[in-house]
């Protein structure tokens, strides 16, 4: 029988009004790669934390081989051989590549004394791992996000660990990168190395796990192996629901487009961008990453300014030379990077809601209505069921999933013609993911002019009236969704 | 029962607040129920210490409630506060010591609009008060510190004027006056034109760098005219640090017991004083004999040594001088006993 | 050697640096006394108690706080030791006045570490609140007052001098305190623990995120309580110093050095946010600071702007850096032909 190297029993854990897990077990066998799974605030994150010692659970226990703790501390956990890449990646970004790369052994080993040609030895034993090309002397700060993870992925792969945790690894990666990061989880295997790792994309979860666990409402449903698994029960075992996945068609387009763009360009990122959007459309614009289609969303939102061609919205040229004038023109943006562009986090979820919606919900005076604000609130809660035992709660108390929403949530709220959306549901689970499209596609049939960034291509293909292919900075196709498959769509991004 | 209580207490509460009302303003009610603040321009300075034994002093001849209250830092907004405090509080007489006069005139109008009277220290050019008493002529007592310097220097040479803070009222005249002096008697001295005064800050380390930047850029200046308690502890380091001692000089004021060592060591020659218990007592003494209700008239009598011959200064209905100067040396710093 | 000279511009030390010495030049133009060996031994020995302040407020800063507390714990700290030893008559040496306000330093900022290590309460407010308690103490409770004598041991060992500097044209002359030597020895203390220790890298990585460093490993709780520690030993031994080289106790003459000190380390490129900052940069801030501020007269700004002055040069000199090092560092978004790897 196969040697289990990380065993948690029963373990429950609360916060202030939320029971994040209610008695939850897990086996991990050496070097077997397992993935777990759930809905948005299921408590993946916090078993995690548990596991690594974040957190002190309230009950239950966490065994490794011979030695039982009730809790357990960082340093046990990795001394245990634990090591985990959080969501957040848990780096310093004010310090150099190698010390984040070299602190965690060096205080494994309780060293004192910091030797740098020691922490440089390890620092370049790390990243050769996974042949990760950069400068050791860099600040973590200054590096892009993909490389920021592959900091922390490195650290935790360099460890002498037996057990690594990865929360929602790929989420930034792109395809490429999650290719290289699947490779390296193998070779780990072959080592005898266990990764335990998170995700919400499916095809992620059949291409690469072997045993899979599913959470959800803080219990655990199933573990079982990934070969006895298909997409519907995936579903099913998360949500408890069934899914459809259906295609989008829109209702009534305006005949006159809602926004044109012509021969958009900005230096260095994009060149000769032209397209329409219609009220009741949604417009899909995909591509790698790094062909422009993040700085094009930020231009049609003022966030940078085009350096040639024009914008017009409902037959008017406007300039948009910031988010204030964008937002002015009607146009709302939820950006890719919820926690740092999107959200303020200590701030309570209500008052993230609310907070571009002010304007509106002002009387002339400037004095805001506190019963319309309450039910404006508790309205989107409602509508995009973000799990919050009170939406006074602070935003960083809620789960990755469900910060989200809550970004969109803040845009919803506002009178908005055209919604740009830039990976609306990155890192959302299927359930929330669908729930996230309904109300997407019910927006459009409304009359709004949508447009989604994102690399997600099923997404795209379901979602989307239209669909936009950018290429290093070039609009290399223009294709409707019956003449799409994510084949062809594939092949035009590369 | 309760109630019964309740309602002989509401009217104990009227009574007294009546009784209360009917001693308010000067000249009334018990002389045992008056209360005579005196707000220094902070606690631990030796000389607001000093103060305060003259302060308490009065308190135990006279059997009144005159006490000193200071804040713990100099610091003009703390002074304020407090005498917003205490006018809150409806004391009868508050003697004050003012960090800044320009930034107390509100707060001592408020004063005197609630009946309070008002009595300063060291602040001859502040309008909303009773009267201000200065131990002496500041002019008169300015011309002393700089026949002090002159004799130190052989009336020869470059000089200069160090204050707290060029805000600060008294220092400022006592410096002018010393020049005045220096011009009418002493043709063969002269002020340093770059820079005619300078600042201590109230803080000795300060006083130090200063005098040995001055010392520095200006290699004739010959002597420095100090003011503030802190100045001449401060400059006589920088001297006999930078080797000048016997070649440039200071003079200023200074309490004894602070300067026992260097003024026998002879890194400052004299310094001039007065003492500010008998300033605290005389301001004391005013606040009373007004509260008696007693005629303010030239020259007033407040029987306190120093103040027992207090004239109005030339053009000025409020500001009161005495003659209460003393030097002190090498040879008498002992014997004062604080 | 291109890649060095590129390294320099992008460093906030490098241009804090030049503003020294154009203000250096500045001061000799106008006086002709700045580059004069007893000047420079003035400005030494004025930068030892600023200097030691600027490396306990500069290790906070990095740690993600702020300790504005220190010049009250170290009024409190050595108002105690002098007037101790000065009620027992003390005569000996200045070991034991050394040892005594270290002992007082550790306790007094323990209390600090404590209320922000375990409560984890906002290190500003926390010793906003112990300094009024700091003060408070020493003025109501020890009755604080001037001291003018302080035990032989003391003046002697702030009156000692390591060598005496004397300018040949005008005579002067201006002695190098043996306390230099504190800073000195406090400075390479210092830059032994934040760079070869994990005690002092773990500083650098609170400041940069609290919860990794405590994911990492590190003992966040015994980092900042020993920092507070520290600082309060360091800020104590700067108060000991004044009063020695004072030879005498004023309780109230360092009381508002805070913000010019936090002013200086910032200068020199501390980030208030925490997690980086050089002592290098530390100390040339301060340094900038000192020398501003004791040289005034020397530059001739009449006595009336002095503040104004002091206060422009810190925005223009924060400013100037600030702008540079955001130009040098300024990072070009990923071009269309060298698409990513
Ligand atoms: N520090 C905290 N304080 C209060 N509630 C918390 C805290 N951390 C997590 N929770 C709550 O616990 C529940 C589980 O959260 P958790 O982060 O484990 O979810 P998750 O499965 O990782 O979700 P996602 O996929 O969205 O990341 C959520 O309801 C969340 O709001
Ligand atoms: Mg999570």
């Amino acid at each position: 029988m196969e040697q289990n190297i990380l065993k948690v029993t029963d373990i429950k854990k609360s916060f202030a009004g939320v029971q994040a897990l209610k008695g939850v077990s897990l086996e991990i066998n050496a070097g077997e790669i397992h993935c777990l799974a759930g809905e948005n605030g299921s408590g993946k994150s916090t078993l995690i934390k548990v596991i690594s010692g974040v957190y002190t659970p309230d009950a239950g226990q966490i065994v490794f081989g011979e030695k039982t703790y009730n809790k357990i501390t960082p340093i046990e956990s990795i001394r245990n051989g634990v090591q985990v890449i959080y969501q957040d990646f848990s780096i310093f970004p004010n310090l150099t590549v190698m010390e984040n790369l070299a602190f965690n052994q060096e205080l494994a080993n309780k060293r004192k004394l910091v030797n740098r040609r020691r922490m440089r030895q390890i620092a370049e034993e790390a990243i050769g791992r996974i042949h990760f090309d950069v400068d050791l002397d860099a600040k973590v700060g200054s590096l892009s996000v993909a490389s920021k993870q592959l900091v922390a992925i490195c650290r935790a792969l360099m460890f002498d660990a037996k057990l690594i945790i990865m929360d929602e690894p790929t989420t930034a990666l792109t395809r490429k990168e999650v290719n290289a990061l699947f490779k390296i989880i193998l070779e780990l295997k072959d080592q005898g190395i266990a990764t335990l790792f998170v995700s919400h994309k499916l095809n992620e979860v059949f291409e690469i796990s072997e045993r899979f666990t599913i959470l959800r409402n803080g219990e655990r449903v199933i573990t079982g192996a990934t070969s006895e698994l298909n997409n519907k029960k995936f579903a099913y075992y998360m949500t408890g629901r069934e899914f459809e996945d259906g295609s989008f068609e829109p209702k009534d387009i305006s005949k006159e487009p809602i926004l044109e763009a012509q021969g958009l360009g900005l230096d260095g990122y994009f060149d000769d961008v032209s397209f329409r959007l219609h009220r009741g459309e949604i417009l899909g614009i995909t591509g790698l990453l790094g062909s422009g289609r993040t700085e094009l969303a930020l231009s049609l939102f003022g966030m940078r300014q085009v350096d040639s061609g024009t914008i017009t919205i409902e037959g008017k040229q406007v300039r948009l030379k910031s988010p204030e004038i964008a937002m002015n023109h009607g146009i709302g943006y939820v950006p890719e990077d919820r926690l740092t562009e999107g959200l303020f986090l200590p701030r309570s979820i209500g008052k993230n809601i609310i907070v571009s919606e002010l304007d509106s919900l002002s009387s002339r005076l400037g004095v805001i209505n506190r019963t319309d604000k309450k039910k404006e609130i508790h309205r989107w809660v409602k509508e995009l069921s973000i799990a919050t035992p009170n939406p006074d709660n602070a935003c960083s108390t809620l789960s990755g999933g469900n910060q989200q929403r809550v970004v969109l949530a803040k845009w919803l709220a506002r009178d908005l013609k055209i919604l740009i959306l830039n990976g609306p549901t990155m890192g959302v689970d299927i359930g929330s993911k669908h729930d996230i499209h309904q109300l997407l596609k019910r927006l459009a049939e409304q009359g709004l002019g949508i447009i989604i960034i994102s690399d997600d291509i099923p997404e795209i293909l379901a979602n989307c009236s239209k669909i936009l292919i950018m290429r290093n900075g070039k609009i290399n196709a223009m294709l409707s969704p019956e003449e799409a498959d994510e084949q062809i769509i594939f092949q035009r991004m590369a | 029962m309760k109630r019964i209580f309740a309602i002989v207490l509401v009217l104990l509460l009227v009574f007294s607040t009546a009784a209360c009302a009917k001693t308010a303003g000067p000249a009334k009610g018990k002389e045992s129920d008056w209360e005579i603040v005196v707000v220094p321009k902070d606690a631990t300075n030796p000389w607001f210490v000093r103060m305060d034994v003259g302060v308490k002093e009065y308190a135990k001849e006279s059997g009144l409630n005159v006490y000193q209250k200071g804040t713990p830092e100099i610091d003009a907004t703390l002074q304020s506060q407090l005498i917003q405090d205490l006018i809150a509080a409806k004391v009868d007489a508050i003697c004050v010591v003012p960090v800044d006069p320009g930034s107390l005139e509100p707060v001592l109008k408020q004063a005197r609009d609630k009946g309070i009277i008002v009595i300063a220290h060291e602040g001859a050019p502040l309008t909303n008060v009773d009267y201000d008493i200065e131990a002496f002529s500041n002019d008169q007592y300015g011309a002393f510190i700089m026949d002090n310097l002159a004799e130190s220097m052989g009336e020869e040479g470059l000089y200069t004027t160090m204050v707290a803070h060029v805000t600060n009222a008294s220092h400022n005249e006592w410096a002018d006056g010393g020049v005045k002096r220096q011009q009418e008697k002493y043709p063969n001295m002269t002020l340093l034109e770059a820079e005619p005064r300078v600042e201590s800050e109230d803080n000795g380390d300060i006083a130090y760098q200063t005098a040995k930047e001055l010392f520095k850029k200006y290699p004739d200046l010959k002597g420095i005219m100090g003011t503030s308690s802190y100045d001449a502890p401060g400059v006589a380091r920088a001297i006999q640090e930078l080797g000048l001692e016997g070649k440039v000089f200071t003079s200023g004021t200074g309490m004894p017991a602070d300067n026992a060592e260097l003024l026998k060591a002879g890194a400052v020659k004299a310094l001039t004083l007065w003492d500010p218990a008998l300033a605290g007592k005389a301001m004391a003494a005013l606040a009373v004999k007004m509260l008696r209700g007693e005629e303010i008239k030239d020259p007033v009598d407040l029987g306190v040594e120093g103040y027992t011959n207090l004239k109005f200064k030339e053009g000025s209905s409020t500001v009161l001088e005495g003659e209460g100067w003393i030097v002190i040396n090498a040879e008498n710093v002992d014997s004062f006993g604080f | 050697m291109t890649k060095f000279v590129k390294n320099l511009t992008q460093r906030n030390e490098t241009y804090i640096f030049i503003v020294i010495v154009v203000l250096s030049l500045m001061i000799q133009f106008r006086s002709g006394q700045f580059f004069t060996s007893n000047n420079i031994v003035d400005q030494l020995s004025a930068l030892i108690v600023p200097g030691l302040f600027a490396l306990g407020a500069f290790m906070v800063i990095v740690s993600g706080g702020v300790d504005v507390s220190c010049p009250a714990l170290a009024s409190l700290s050595m108002y105690a030791t002098t007037r101790i030893l000065v009620d027992i008559n003390y005569q000996g040496g200045i070991f034991l006045p050394i040892i005594m306000s270290l002992f007082f330093g550790a306790i007094l900022g323990a209390i600090n570490g404590v209320l922000i290590a375990s409560f984890n309460l906002p290190p500003l407010i926390v010793t906003l609140g112990t300094s009024s308690v700091f003060k408070g103490i020493m003025q109501g409770v020890l009755g604080s007052v001037q001291i003018p004598v302080i035990p032989r041991g003391m003046s002697s060992f702030g009156a000692a001098s390591l060598f005496i500097a004397k300018n040949p044209q005008t005579g002067l002359t201006s002695r190098m305190p043996v306390a230099f030597m504190a800073l000195v020895i406090v400075l390479i203390i210092v830059y032994f623990f934040l760079q070869r220790t994990m005690y002092g890298r773990g500083l650098y990585a609170v400041g940069g995120n609290e919860i990794s460093a405590h994911r990492a490993g590190f003992n966040v709780w015994m980092i900042k309580f020993l920092l507070y520690v520290g600082v309060g030993m360091i800020s104590s031994l700067a108060g000991l110093i004044r009063v020695c080289m004072m030879t005498q106790a004023h309780p109230t003459n360092m009381l508002g050095m805070e913000m010019m000190v936090i002013a200086g380390v910032v200068l020199g490129g501390t980030a208030i946010t925490g997690g980086a900052g050089s002592l290098t940069g530390c100390m040339l801030g301060t340094i900038l600071i000192v020398a501003v501020q004791n040289s005034l007269i020397l530059l001739g700004i009449p006595t009336f702007w002095q503040g104004l002055f002091l206060g422009l040069l810190i925005l223009v000199g924060m400013g100037v850096s600030a702008l540079q090092v955001t130009r040098a560092t300024k990072v070009k978004g990923p071009m269309i032909k060298g698409a990513q790897s």
